[in-house]
């Protein structure tokens, strides 16, 4: 339990990042607790379970993700889903301009053009997974991730204009 | 890899910042920086990004987190019931046996004694593609065509832990099996399927030519030709039901599945 304590809120920030509900992302940690005790107890490898727990929360993702597909929404949709999760208020009112919300408006829209690949790396990076980690739960290659980041930050820089 | 007067690419810096490179590489990167002011200015954009990413991040995720007290215990609770499903088949008379294969002997011993004459079960043909009529005939909601093809729910809704439970136990899936199934609707909500036991099945997560995936070609196959008025709903639910592998190549005019997998 004490991996699921310091896992859940991490797991679920990548989960609704990736457009999954709250409700959604529960049962996909849920299951992918029982998986690991599953697994733990076949007395398969007990090494970077961090990193295994990630990937197959990120495999049920997207298995709910094409459930979610299979009923004729778009990937544009999705995509749409998980911009929403991610930015919850994403136009700019008044107020948040009164207050210099504009940059926070301007990263989000930078966040959101980015490629659904680059998000998921940047979101598991911020959950402080490893690249090794990352390419595990993507896979992808370590040369791929870091591309991918590099290129997101970037973007982020470039954002204020740096 | 840069000459020594050469700058330091976005790649090493980030690598850098992240503790990622190579510890030969580390070195040479920290020696340019503590020359090149360029570079190391170059570095606080590149930290200042991620600063600001992780502002982004967790400022607009985390108000959506869910409390955790009640993931955990229901997670605790969960465990405690696999874990005891697992010790009562761990048999104490045989420790040196692992549980799986002490069922596995049982079953042996029972194929034994009723003299290999009974249907085999679902838990021994582990890849199950099609339901097993008596236990899953399928079951339709009171619900007409124009409300079927109006509704946006399409999403067929979760089944509760208790029911999943209770459709392993009818296909006689114990133990760890549970894991490789999804228990799918055989008539899909999206085609007026009902909440209902005798409309779900344990669907292989194994991949096999006719997998879920393919089901759901064919469910969206059908929700269309109903909802444009060229097959009844009655008629999409009967063929579904009876054999969705027959009903796939009826509508698809194939024998053969394409390749659907989970890779998206």
């Amino acid at each position: 339990m004490s991996l699921f304590d310091q896992l859940q809120d991490r797991l679920m920030r990548y989960l609704l990042s990736m457009g999954l509900s709250a409700s959604d992302g529960e049962e996909v940690i849920q299951e992918a607790f029982l998986a690991l005790f599953l697994h733990l107890q076949r007395g398969k490898p007990r090494h970077n379970l961090r990193g295994w727990v990630f990937q197959v929360s990120h495999n049920l993702a997207l298995k709910q993700r094409n459930a979610t597909l299979r009923n004729r929404q778009t990937l544009v949709e999705y995509d749409r889903m998980a911009a929403e999760n991610f930015f919850v208020d994403e136009a700019p009112n008044p107020e948040d301009r009164m207050a210099g919300d504009e940059r926070r408006v301007r990263l989000r829209n930078v966040w959101r053009a980015l490629p659904e690949q680059d998000r998921r790396c940047l979101g598991l990076r911020a959950e402080g997974l490893t690249y090794r980690e990352i390419a595990q739960v993507l896979d992808m290659s370590l040369g791929a991730v870091s591309l991918s980041l590099g290129r997101s930050l970037a973007r982020f820089a470039r954002a204020d204009g740096r | 890899m840069p000459t020594p007067d050469s700058h330091l690419t976005d790649q090493d810096l980030l690598l850098a910042a992240d503790g990622e490179l190579p510890p030969d590489r580390a070195i040479e990167v920290t020696a340019h920086l503590s020359q090149c002011w360029l570079c190391r200015s170059h570095k606080q954009e590149m930290e200042q990004a991620i600063v600001d990413f992780i502002r982004l991040h967790r400022g607009d995720l985390d108000p959506l987190l869910p409390p955790a007290a009640g993931p955990r215990a229901i997670l605790k609770a969960r465990l405690a019931e696999v874990a005891s499903g697992c010790e009562t088949r761990a048999n104490r008379w045989f420790p040196a046996i692992e549980w799986k294969q002490a069922a596995a002997a049982l079953l042996l011993g029972a194929m034994f004694v009723a003299g290999y004459h009974f249907r085999p079960r679902a838990h021994l043909s582990p890849q199950i593609s099609s339901p097993e009529p008596s236990l899953t005939p399928g079951a339709v909601a009171f619900v007409s065509r124009e409300q079927v093809c109006k509704s946006t729910l399409t999403k067929n809704r979760a089944v509760p832990a208790s029911v999943r439970r209770k459709v392993f136990e009818e296909y006689g899936i114990s133990g760890a099996e549970p894991r490789a199934y999804e228990v799918d609707y055989l008539i899909s909500p999206a085609l007026g399927g009902a909440d209902d036991i005798r409309n779900l099945w344990p669907q292989s997560y194994a991949a096999t030519a006719w997998n879920a995936y393919v089901k759901d070609s064919l469910e969206d196959r059908l929700r269309e030709l109903v909802c444009s008025g060229q097959l009844d709903l009655a008629s999409a639910q009967r063929d579904i039901s009876s054999d969705w592998i027959a009903a796939y190549r009826k509508y698809f005019h194939t024998d053969r599945p394409p390749a659907i997998g989970k890779s998206e």
